[in-house]
């Protein structure tokens, strides 16, 4: 499974509900599969995806989606303990797994080596849970958790495919645009 | 009302309803009454650079948010601020409780302690010591309105002169 293409499916089984995005090709390819305001893309703060995506889903009643990745959330492990503590019923945490830090050399990561994202994310609490790796599961699963309550963690088995278009880099723009749609 | 209680009444004029913090014995008592408070929601991260990330999330979506932590945990954010909240403009007051000073016994907290502040005049943060001499609600209140008239985030300095520290 390529993320653009589960990027793709995901954007086709959503009204507006927030999409957070991992920095690099994560954002890269949410840009190129579809901008919506809704989108909030970040260029840094690397581990991060997925916090943010619990500060919005503990504000929010909608449902709110986090697309990480493996490397990324090793950096923040915690904050799967957090998201277990907190339960938060609209939050859905997909991990883009290619078992690698792609882009800084395609170096294995620790999920190469045994690491089991799902198997954390269950002993932090959060029962809902799966592992992925061909896109008509991974559609069935997710569209499932937009319907059920959460909190809900997808590991996205997927292979790196061709690279995208850097997106232009504006967070401040990002920001302005997906406040203001929560802002009467 | 005790300083603890002009933060609380300052975070309510702002509408800062969002709180995350990591564990500190000196905002333990601030976030003690927060918790027993239906108008805050805060909640506990496991490493404070996840608090600037929860904080901004909420933001992001339209909800006031501010952060309390220790010095040494502003130590671990550095990165979030400089790269989630710099570049987005989101305004996440901090309120960070300063070890390394006056009556400090752990030396491991001293050069952190001494160095949040430096770090935040090289990031171009304001940052504010509340001394207990201060109207703490007139003070706080100014940085948290210049907080999200700059769009940007700032530190709110608590200190042992204040909060009485942490004994041995």
């Amino acid at each position: 499974m390529f993320r653009y293409e589960a990027t793709q499916m995901i954007l086709g089984c959503l009204q507006d509900q927030p999409l957070v995005t991992n920095l690099g090709p994560t954002t890269d390819e949410l840009w190129a599969a579809g901008h919506r305001d809704r989108n909030f893309y970040t260029f840094g703060s690397m581990g991060l995806c997925s916090s943010i995506a619990l500060g919005m889903a503990l504000s929010l009643s909608e449902k709110v989606i986090s697309l990480d990745g493996d490397g990324s959330l090793l950096m923040n492990l915690g904050t799967i303990a957090s998201i277990g503590r907190e339960q938060p019923s609209n939050l859905i945490v997909v991990v883009w797994d290619n078992e690698e830090w792609a882009q800084t050399g395609r170096q294995k990561s620790h999920t190469a080596f045994g690491t089991n994202l799902e198997a954390v994310a269950r002993s932090c609490n959060i029962t809902h849970t799966k592992t992925v790796t061909d896109l008509t599961q991974f559609k069935s699963v997710f569209k499932e958790s937009l319907t059920t309550d959460g909190p809900w963690f997808i590991v996205a088995k997927i292979e790196e495919g061709e690279l995208y278009p850097l997106m232009p880099q504006e967070p401040d723009a990002t920001l302005l645009r997906f406040r203001a749609t929560y802002l009467s | 009302m005790n300083w603890a209680q002009a933060i609380i009444a300052s975070l309510k004029a702002q509408a800062i309803s969002m709180i995350a913090f990591v564990p500190d014995v000196s905002i333990d008592k601030v976030t003690r009454l927060m918790e027993k408070d239906p108008f805050f929601t805060v909640v506990a991260a496991t490493r404070e650079e996840e608090a600037i990330g929860i904080a901004s999330g909420a933001y992001a979506v339209g909800r006031n948010a501010a952060v309390f932590m220790q010095s040494s945990g502003f130590g671990n954010s550095v990165n979030a601020i400089a790269s989630l909240c710099m570049p987005c403009r989101i305004p996440i007051p901090m309120f960070i409780n300063l070890r390394g000073q006056l009556g400090e016994f752990n030396i491991a907290q001293v050069a952190m302690g001494q160095a949040t502040r430096p770090i935040l005049d090289v990031l171009g943060l304001p940052h504010y010591v509340l001394n207990a001499s201060d109207d703490i609600e007139k003070v706080t209140t100014g940085a948290l309105q210049l907080c999200y008239g700059s769009r940007q985030p700032l530190a709110i300095c608590l200190t042992p002169l204040l909060t009485g520290g942490k004994l041995v």
